[in-house]
C-alpha cells in the first residue's frame, strides 16, 4: 500500500475515489461489539414491541383494506382495496366533520397547554413555601380527568371559568371572525379549566427539565447584569427546547387518544356495529386515517419546535462564508491582473503601446 | 442558594414568595376542584347525590356509600381481597418490566450506535401516535395464540412496551454527557455496569416521571380485563369498581361508584407523593464541571 496522503492534499478525483473506498470498509471489531451490545439492550423491547405494537399495527392495516364480517364460521375477509377509505371520506356523515373540529381544537389548545405548563413549572421551581403540595395539586387532576368523573364535573359547570363571562367573549369573537375559526375559540373559553386540567404531565416534564439546567449559568448571567427576563429568554428557554417539543407531542397524543375524544367513540362504535358496510375493517381504516392526521399535526409542531442552530453557530457560519467569498474575489482580481498584464505585454510587443520614460526632471 | 440538598421547601417564609403565591393560589383553586369534588362526592348521602341543582360540597357527610360497597362485595362470590391482590400484582409486575425495558432501550437508542437505530426510533414515534382501540382485535389474536387467556400475563404483556415513556426517557439519556460514559469505560466498566451505575442514577427524574405515567396507565386500565380475561377471579380491581357503577346503574349504584372512584384515586395520590421527591432530587445534575 502506498503512503497515506491526507485528504486535503488530494485533487478532486482522488478524493472521490478515497471516499468510495472508505464506504466499502466494514466496521471493525470495536464497532461490531458495540452494535451487538446495542441489539442486546434493545432485544427485550423489540420483542415486546413486535408482538404487541408492530404486528397489531400491520394487521390492522391489512384489515383496513378488507371488509370483515364475523359469522359463525369465523371471520370472512373480502378484499376491497381502498374502498373503506373512500367510503369514510365521501359518505360517512360524522367522521369528516368531527375530524375538522378535532384538528382546529387541537391546534388551538396545544400551545395554550404547553405555555401554561411552562409558566406553572417555572413558578413551582422557585423557592416557595409548600411546594410539594402545589405540585400534587397541579399534577393530580390529570388522573381524575381521564376517568368518568369529568362528565360529572362538566355537568355542574365546573369546566369553565365562572368569573369570566364566556358567552360575551364567544359572541364578541364570532362578530369578528368567520364561524369556522370562531367556534373552536369560543369552545376553548368554555372549556378553559378542562384544558388546564390536562396539563399535569406536561408540568412534571418541564419541572424535571428545569432541574437539569446548571445553576451556575444563571449566576454567571446575574454577574454580567442579566435581568430575570433576559435569563428566561437566553438560558431557560434554549435549555428547555427539547422538552417543549416533547410536551407538544405528548399533548397532541394525549388529546387524540383520550377517552373523551369524540373520534375514538366513533371508531369504537363502528367497530362493533353490525351493519353490512361497517365493522372491523371499516374501523381500522378510520383509525389509520385518524393516525395519519395526528401524525401530520405532530409533524407540524415538530417542524416549528425542532432545535435550530444557535445564534453563535450562525455567526460563525456567516463569517466563514464571508472569508471564502473574499478569497474568491481576490483570486478573480489576481487572475484578471495577470490577464491584463499579458495583454499589455503582447500589445507592447506589437508596438502599439509606447511607454514614455519620464524622469523626475521633466516636471 | 440558602438551602441545599434534598429539602424541597425553604425553611422560612420569605417576602419574595408573595408575588408567586399571588399568581399560583387562584390557579390552585381551579386545579384542586376535581380532587375536592371526588372526595366530597364519595361522602354524599343519597339525597345529595341526586339533588338538583347538583351541589359541589357535601353537607351531611356519611360513610353510607363505603359501608354499602363493603356489604355488596361480601355478597358476591369472589372476595374483594382477590381483586386487590390481582391489581397490585399486575401493577407491580408491569411497572417493573416496563421501566426495565424502557430504560434499557433508551440507553441503547441514545448512546450506542448500531444499524437500524433510526428505524426503531421512527417505529416508536409512529406507535405513540396510533390509536389503542384500533389494535384491539389483533392484540386479542396474539394473546390467544400465545395461550395467555385467563393468565396474569395477559394483563401485563400488552402494556409493557410504553412508547411515550421510551420517548421521554430517551430524551433524558441523550443529555447525559458522553465523557461520563467514556470515563466509566476507561475504568473498565462493562456495558451493563455503565447502564446500572451511570445512566440509571443520572436519569432518575425521568424514571420517576415515567413510572407515574406507567402506573396511571396500568392502574386505570380495564381493557385487558374486559377482553383478555374470561374468569372473574383473574380480573382487576379497576374492572370490578367500574362494573359496580355500570351494572348497578340504579340509585344505589351511584353512591357505590362515587366511593369506588375515591378508593381508586387514593393509590395515585400516595404514589405521587412518594415519587415527586425523586422527580426533584437532581440538584447535582450534569456531574461535569
Amino acid at each position: 500500500m502506498s503512503e497515506y496522503v491526507a485528504m486535503e492534499d488530494l485533487d478532486r478525483k482522488a478524493k472521490r475515489a478515497r471516499k468510495k473506498e472508505l464506504k466499502k470498509i466494514k466496521p471493525g471489531n470495536l464497532e461490531r461489539r458495540e452494535a451487538r451490545v446495542g441489539y442486546l439492550f434493545m432485544l427485550p423491547w423489540i420483542i415486546g414491541a413486535a408482538m404487541f405494537l408492530a404486528y397489531p399495527l400491520g394487521a390492522s392495516f391489512y384489515y383496513a383494506l378488507n371488509n370483515i364480517r364475523i359469522t359463525t364460521m369465523g371471520k370472512v375477509f373480502t378484499f376491497v382495496g381502498y374502498g373503506n377509505f373512500t367510503q369514510i371520506l365521501l359518505s360517512d356523515a360524522d367522521f369528516p366533520v368531527q375530524l375538522v373540529d378535532y384538528i382546529l381544537s387541537t391546534v388551538i389548545s396545544v400551545p395554550i397547554i404547553v405555555v401554561f405548563a411552562l409558566v406553572i413549572a417555572m413558578m413551582l421551581n422557585q423557592p416557595i413555601h409548600g411546594k410539594g403540595f402545589f405540585r400534587a395539586v397541579f399534577f393530580l387532576p390529570v388522573i381524575i380527568v381521564s376517568g368518568p368523573i369529568l362528565s360529572m364535573l362538566t355537568e355542574q359547570g365546573a369546566g369553565s371559568i365562572s368569573a369570566i363571562d364566556t358567552q360575551a367573549i364567544g359572541s364578541a369573537i364570532k362578530g369578528v371572525l368567520p364561524s369556522i375559526i370562531a367556534d373552536p375559540i369560543s369552545d376553548l373559553f368554555e372549556n378553559m379549566i378542562t384544558i388546564l386540567w390536562y396539563s399535569g404531565v406536561q408540568i412534571l416534564i418541564f419541572l424535571s427539565g428545569l432541574q437539569k439546567i446548571d445553576k451556575s449559568m444563571y449566576e454567571a448571567a446575574k454577574i454580567d447584569g442579566g435581568s430575570g427576563w433576559e435569563c428566561f429568554w437566553k438560558i431557560t428557554l434554549p435549555n428547555l427546547k427539547s422538552m417543549i417539543l416533547l410536551n407538544a407531542v405528548y399533548t397532541v397524543v394525549f388529546i387524540s387518544n383520550n377517552d373523551q375524544n369524540a373520534i375514538i367513540g366513533l371508531i369504537k362504535s363502528s367497530m362493533f356495529s353490525g351493519t353490512k358496510e361497517k365493522g372491523y375493517g371499516y374501523a381500522s381504516a378510520m383509525a389509520w386515517l385518524y393516525a395519519l392526521i395526528v401524525l401530520i399535526l405532530v409533524g407540524l409542531f415538530a417542524l416549528m419546535l425542532t432545535t435550530r442552530k444557535g445564534a453563535y453557530e450562525k455567526q460563525v457560519k456567516r463569517a466563514k462564508k464571508a472569508v471564502k467569498t473574499e478569497a474568491r474575489q481576490r483570486k478573480k482580481i489576481e487572475r484578471r491582473n495577470r490577464r491584463n498584464a499579458k495583454r499589455i505585454e503582447r500589445q507592447r510587443a506589437r508596438g502599439k503601446i509606447i511607454t514614455r520614460k519620464t524622469d523626475s526632471t521633466g516636471y | 442558594m440558602a438551602y441545599k440538598g434534598k429539602r424541597i421547601n425553604p425553611r422560612k417564609f420569605e417576602r419574595g414568595q408573595i408575588k408567586i403565591l399571588l399568581i399560583i393560589l387562584p390557579l390552585v383553586i381551579f386545579m384542586a376542584m376535581p380532587i375536592i369534588f371526588i372526595i366530597n362526592h364519595a361522602f354524599k348521602p343519597m339525597e345529595e347525590l341526586f339533588a338538583f341543582p347538583p351541589t359541589f360540597f357535601v353537607r351531611n357527610a356519611t360513610m353510607e356509600n363505603f359501608t354499602k360497597l363493603m356489604k355488596f362485595s361480601r355478597t358476591s362470590s369472589i372476595p374483594l381481597s382477590r381483586y386487590v391482590f390481582n391489581s397490585v400484582a399486575v401493577t407491580a409486575l408491569t411497572m417493573g418490566l416496563a421501566l426495565l425495558l424502557t430504560t434499557m432501550a433508551a440507553f441503547a437508542l441514545a448512546k450506542i450506535k448500531f444499524k437500524g437505530r433510526n428505524m426503531l426510533v421512527n417505529i416508536n414515534q409512529v406507535a405513540i401516535m396510533f390509536v389503542g382501540t384500533a389494535v384491539l382485535i389483533p392484540r386479542y389474536l396474539v394473546i390467544c395464540e400465545l395461550g395467555l387467556i385467563d393468565s396474569i400475563l395477559a394483563h401485563v404483556l400488552p402494556l409493557v412496551a410504553v412508547p411515550v415513556a421510551l420517548f421521554l426517557v430517551k430524551q433524558f439519556v441523550e443529555q447525559v454527557p458522553d465523557s461520563l460514559l467514556e470515563a466509566a469505560y476507561m475504568d473498565g466498566a462493562t456495558d451493563f455496569q455503565v447502564y446500572r451505575k451511570v445512566i440509571l442514577p443520572m436519569i432518575k427524574p425521568a424514571v420517576a416521571t415515567a413510572s407515574i405515567l406507567v402506573f396511571q396507565q396500568v392502574w386505570t386500565n380495564t381493557e385487558t380485563s374486559n377482553y383478555f380475561i374470561n374468569e372473574d377471579g383473574m380480573k382487576t380491581l379497576t374492572f370490578y369498581m367500574n362494573s359496580l357503577a355500570n351494572a348497578n346503574n340504579t340509585v344505589a349504584g351511584q353512591g357505590m361508584a362515587a366511593a369506588a372512584s375515591l378508593i381508586m384515586f387514593l393509590p395515585n395520590l400516595i404514589l405521587f407523593i412518594i415519587l415527586q421527591r425523586s422527580v426533584m432530587n437532581t440538584m447535582a445534575s450534569s456531574g461535569i464541571k
